[in-house]
């Protein structure tokens, strides 16, 4: 991998070279090693290695600004970018998105936990413990297992022509794991993911394992039958169905019409006991980082505390459009295809912990399902939260102190509503991160009142 | 600063990946050199909220390697770094030791060179035009809550040789185009999100009637927010739907074109996408419809954005008929789960990107036309609706459990099309018991539905098009209405 101090030459000659022709200008050099195992029927598909060296630029030119995100080699590279940014950003009109950067110089505080010294060599077994992770949940009951495993790997500098500097370096995996018995019905997950991989090989494991066990028993899922059940819904659903209401508590969600927490602050959305916070700084985090993407320092902002919305997240344009402070949650974000654009956006979502046991969340005196995973979240309105979702895997019917599995539902109801009925909290808080959770979203099991379940009619 | 020696051609150095590969004792090795340009603006309220100038460029490669398939891309044109990550990629792959060994079937040896036919290439049109016609565009939307427009100019230059000999220069050429509208009312706002995609040069823009159509849009949604109601009638009783070719591509996408992915059947997305209901079914014998149901895959129908002549496995593209006459036809299929199917690739292997590995995809997916007029199949409808256009949608990962939610719709009563608007009438049934349902099919095809399709890990959005006739269904229950 290319040193730091490479990257730091490249970032250094973007800042002098584009200070000359703009108002403000910030350089992000970032490189990239990262590795995939996908398999699936118990076999490896295909080992995947993605070797990446890019430059991101903001700049500034009036009120008028401009990015760009492509791969360099040379400073020559960094020229021809700042050279193409600025041409096409003289031609484009003012920005009504933009009101200031960050202009403060600051020290930025080091974050333990957050690199793997051993990721390299841990690359190179992972399809050794691929192959343990299947036969895990084979062991469990399973009869075929699919999944994929990630390992990342990056390093970056950082500079802006306002001040700021700063360079970081972090590694992460996230680990999915499906066990499948011969029939397409009866399924289970298992989900790990972390900094430190190499450290984590129990931990997949027992994702492999859990994946196994609830594979069986979904064994014999019948039809479930719509209506209206209090739900229980595993951290791997509730941090799709209601960590997205934290995670919209963004400006740039609202002003998009993409948000329901419009004119909803300081109102009571949730019970007393939710708190949730957008936490670049918590330990093991998968999008930790010290600085957000303009300098400005990172820190814990509770967005709901004792179930009232608190605060939104902020970069310096909507802290100042909005009259606030920045929370430091700057991030250079896609908007449309290949296009980026500087917004507030959350790092990790983060919910304390609850304090009941599963089996406490599970002793119900009225007909309650568990939802173990689901997939293909979509609205009918942002604003108002309307939306389904469909759970998938193993999912029970919880009645009379029994499980018995059940399928073929969907949850059709309001993702605001649910989260004003969220009823109790587990005491397994998690991190999530997988194809639906494209949030980092740390978060326990939850139990909802009253939600709509719904099927096919025909 | 040290930097290692830059190979200038991309070209050069995939050929060079070819030799690398075999060298370590690859058997199949396949480089993809991708270079990808987009121009893009963004709006809100008709404000510019941002504008990109964003290039990519890169070499996507695969290596077979005793049976176990490796993959690796750079986006530097650098040989010592080409060189480290196939080496990585085939450690990799010989230390997965797959218990079945990957078969790509017959060689496949096509030299050509084919790209998206345009009048005036996108690469010509300068940023004021394409300013003025954002301007038009946002002009159509005003007047809404909130409307975002986006705009993205992208053009794609593609070379791919493989150690087979094939060797396909091509280029792609989208306008690909999308809002987010919001139409307020007193008794509620309605949303949608719009995909306005386009393929081929600039002058699609006024081929297709785009600002015309993006006018239209907007009057309907209006129309929608402000007089849709709830009509508990519909509830009652089944009732018959007639869907327009929006909701038509939307189904022909997800209830058919997906469970007919070779490697879902075969269990190669169960982690992610998912499996297929056509796992249990047989090809050839296996009813799941109607014989009014004939659904196709055709990527060989210009000016679409599943348009293409050759895959990314440089395999010659044509038809693929998935349904016929209510019966299991064909599967998508690329080298791989063609060999496994015994039937050979169909040409569905595409990549979105130098970094991705080409899988099974749709392209444009479809309900072939019927024999109706759009007249003639509303004439005896007694009671029913006229689905022109969804917003939320989902479907399991079998595909067999399907949810359509309407955003313009209308009361059909006694063979005619009323002013009514019905709001929200929801569509949830079962794979089967829809296609099932079809009785009839208009002559009028359309691919209303440009989409961009989400499958593989990591996720590759896909430019694809989707349509047919209008369709009617017989004696649906309604899921839910209002």
């Amino acid at each position: 991998m290319t040193s730091t101090e490479n990257l730091k030459t490249l970032g250094d000659y973007a800042i002098n070279y584009g200070s000359k022709r703009t108002d403000a200008i910030i350089a992000r050099v970032v490189q990239t090693e990262n590795s995939q195992i996908r398999f699936s029927q118990s076999n490896i598909d295909i080992s995947k290695r993605w070797e990446a060296l890019k430059l991101e630029l903001f700049i500034v030119m009036g009120e008028k600004t401009g990015t760009t995100d492509r791969p360099i080699t040379s400073v020559e590279d960094v020229k021809k970018a700042v050279d193409d940014t600025v041409s096409f950003t003289e031609i484009l009109p003012d920005s009504m998105f933009y009101a200031g950067l960050e202009d403060a110089t600051h020290s930025y505080r080091e974050l333990k936990g957050e690199y793997d010294d051993k990721i390299d060599s841990f690359a190179e077994i992972a399809p050794e413990v691929i192959n343990s992770v299947i036969d895990e949940a084979v062991r469990e009951g399973a009869k075929r297992v699919a999944g994929a495993l990630m390992i990342t790997k990056q390093n970056f500098f950082f500079k802006s022509s306002l001040g700021p500097e700063g360079s970081s370096k972090g590694t992460t995996y996230d680990l999915n794991v499906r066990a499948l018995q011969e029939e397409l019905d009866y399924s289970g997950q298992g989900l790990d993911c972390g900094t430190i991989p190499s450290q984590s090989e129990k931990s997949m494991l027992e994702a492999g394992a859990k994946a196994g066990q609830l594979s069986k028993q979904a064994i014999g899922a019948v039809q479930g039958t719509p209506g209206t059940y209090d739900l229980i819904l595993s951290p791997t659903v509730a941090a799709n169905v209601l960590g997205s209401i934290p995670e919209s508590a963004n400006p740039f969600y609202i002003m998009m019409g993409m948000s329901p927490l419009q004119d909803r602050m300081g109102e009571q959305i949730a019970p007393e006991f939710v708190t949730a916070s957008e936490d670049p700084l918590f330990t093991g985090g998968l999008r930790s980082t010290p600085f957000d993407w303009e300098g400005t320092p990172s820190r814990t902002t509770n967005i709901v505390e004792k179930g009232v919305l608190k605060s939104l997240i902020h970069n310096t344009t909507t802290a100042r459009m909005f009259d606030a402070e920045s929370t430091g949650s700057s991030r250079m974000g896609d908007v449309g295809v290949g296009m980026k654009m500087l917004l507030p956006g959350a790092s990790n979502i983060v919910f304390d912990n609850g304090n009941h046991s599963l089996e406490e969340l599970m002793d119900v005196t009225k007909p309650t399902i568990y939802v173990t995973c689901n997939w293909y979240s979509r609205f009918q309105n942002y604003q108002t939260g309307e939306f389904s979702t469909i759970p998938r895997d193993a999912m029970f019917l919880v009645e009379k102190g029994e499980m018995k599995p059940i399928k073929n539902m969907r949850i059709s109801d309001n993702t605001m509503r649910m989260f004003a009925n969220i009823d109790a909290l587990g005491n397994d808080r998690t991190q999530v991160y997988w194809w639906e959770v494209q949030t980092p979203t740390v978060i326990s099991t939850m139990r909802i009142r009253d939600c709509k379940m719904t099927a096919a009619t025909q | 600063m040290k930097l290692a020696s830059i190979m200038k051609d991309g070209k050069d150095l995939a050929e060079h990946c070819i030799d690398f590969g075999q060298k370590l004792g690859a058997d199949y090795v396949e480089a993809r050199y991708v270079n990808d340009t987009t121009r893009s603006l963004a709006f809100r309220n008709g404000m510019l909220v941002s504008g990109g100038f964003t290039p990519s460029l890169g070499i996507g490669v695969r290596v077979l390697v005793d049976g176990s398939m490796g993959f690796c891309s750079f986006d530097r044109l650098e040989k010592n770094l080409a060189e480290g990550a196939i080496t990585t990629a085939t450690k990799m792959a010989r230390n997965a030791k797959r218990k079945e060994p990957i078969d790509l079937g017959e060689s496949v040896t096509n030299v050509a060179k084919w790209k998206m036919e345009t009048k005036q290439s996108l690469q010509d049109v300068d940023i004021e035009t394409i300013k003025d016609l954002c301007t038009e565009a946002n002009q159509q939307m005003a007047g809404l809550a909130s409307f975002v427009f986006m705009f993205n100019a992208n053009v794609i230059d593609k070379y791919l040789v493989t150690s087979e000999g094939t060797k396909i220069d091509s280029q792609l050429s989208y306008l690909l185009m999308y809002a987010i509208l919001t139409a307020q009312a007193p008794g509620g706002s309605e949303q949608r999100f719009l995909d306005l995609t386009l393929a081929g040069g600039w002058e699609r823009i006024k081929e297709s009637n785009f600002i015309e159509n993006v006018k239209n849009e907007v009057e309907r949604l209006r129309k929608s927010a402000e007089s849709a109601v709830k009509i508990d009638e519909l509830m009652t009783q089944p009732i018959d739907m007639v869907v327009g070719p929006e909701v038509a591509g939307i189904i022909a996408h997800e209830n058919v074109g997906h469970p007919s992915e070779g490697d879902r059947i075969m269990g190669r997305e169960g982690a992610q996408a998912g499996e297929s209901f056509w796992r249990d079914l047989k090809i050839g014998k296996s009813r799941v419809g109607s014989d009014a149901v004939n659904v196709s895959e055709d990527p060989t129908i210009v000016e679409t954005a599943g348009h293409y002549v050759y895959d990314d496995e440089g395999v010659k593209s044509r038809k693929r008929e998935l349904i016929k006459n209510g019966i299991l036809h064909e599967p998508l299929l690329n080298r791989e789960f063609g060999t496994k199917f015994g039937m050979g690739s169909n040409a569905a292997a595409r990549a979105t990107a130098f970094n991705r590995e080409p899988i099974i995809r749709m392209a444009n997916t479809y309900f072939e036309p019927g024999d109706y007029s759009f007249e003639e199949l509303v004439e005896d409808v007694k009671l029913g609706v006229f689905m022109r256009s969804f917003q939320e949608w989902n479907i399991d990962d079998r595909r067999y459990q399907s949810k359509y939610t309407g955003s313009e719709a209308y009361l059909i009563k006694n063979g005619e099309i009323t002013d009514t608007m019905v709001k929200r009438p929801i569509m949830e049934t079962t794979s089967v018991g829809m296609l099932s349902a079809v009785d009839a099919v208009s002559k009028d095809l359309r691919f209303d539905f440009p989409g961009t399709c989400g499958k593989g890990d990591p996720m590759q959005g896909t430019p694809v098009y989707a349509g047919g006739g209008d369709i009617r269904f017989r004696e649906i229950r309604l899921g839910g209405v209002g």
